[in-house]
């Protein structure tokens, strides 16, 4: 899992690349921490490249949701694939998470 | 077609990965679609790393051992380890209604795993966890 990070218009953007398992979810999770402990507000989460994901990833998406809920900021993940999507169908997360086709509709809408 | 494949991983995170090339490079030789794949593969993360997590009472190092058999019709798998005895069907299923401030994450893998295969079995062999799953092969992947 590869992530890089810019900053578009004050939102936080990370692009994740590979697998979000529970292997590697440990290091998406001090990556958005260590945003948010840097006082992030806005952060949007580029899932267009990541082809997996289980129940470790979601459990990241869920604290920075949680985190960012109680600051007033904003959030929103983008450009899931179709199986990624289904997990997040499958475990009721579409519900609660601002989810977007795509990146830039994504900076769109929070900016 | 019936085809075989057996993987040996030590209870550490980062043999996920391994698993997950060798499950892949398995379906995709044998014709069995990417969504599969990854439903296998999601059972196999959340279920393993159940056992790594919680299951053993020392610091050794451990063999989990996965088996899986592809026919026509479906995909069969084992996964099998010495942990602590644990049924993971005993788990309750969490409330994926929820709102934002009550989810939590807790019991989310076993859903996942009971969701996405068609059969899931446990069974304790001697001083062995046995998970049995099954995954229907269907038209539509």
């Amino acid at each position: 899992m590869d992530i890089s990070d810019t900053q578009v218009n004050g939102i936080q953007v990370l692009d994740v690349a590979g697998r979000i398992d529970s292997g590697t979810a440990k290091s998406l999770e001090d990556k958005v921490v260590g945003f948010l402990d840097g006082g992030t507000k806005a952060l949007v989460i580029d899932l267009s490249k990541v082809e997996f994901v289980s129940s470790a990833g979601l459990r990241v998406f869920l604290l920075a949701a949680k985190r960012l809920k109680a600051v007033g900021g904003k959030y929103g993940l983008a450009g899931l694939q179709p199986s990624v999507r289904e997990v997040f169908e499958v475990s009721g997360f579409s519900k609660i998470f601002s989810l977007f086709a795509d990146r830039a509709e994504a900076l769109d809408r929070l900016g | 077609m019936t085809a075989a494949l057996e993987i040996r991983v030590r209870n550490s995170l980062d043999e996920i990965a391994r698993l997950a090339e060798q499950v892949d490079a398995f379906c995709e030789t044998h014709g069995i679609g990417p969504g599969i794949a990854y439903n296998l593969n999601l059972a196999f993360d959340e279920l393993i790393t159940n056992t790594i997590s919680y299951g053993y009472d020392d610091q050794a190092e451990h063999e989990i051992v996965v088996r899986i058999a592809a026919s026509d019709k479906a995909v069969e798998a084992e996964i099998v380890d010495d942990a602590r005895a644990f049924d993971p069907l005993s788990r309750e299923d969490p409330d994926v209604d929820a709102d934002l401030d009550d989810r939590e994450i807790g019991g989310l893998g076993i859903f996942f795993v009971k969701q996405f295969m068609d059969e899931v079995a446990y069974r304790r062999e001697g001083d062995y966890n046995v998970v049995a799953l099954r995954k229907g092969l269907a038209a539509n992947d």
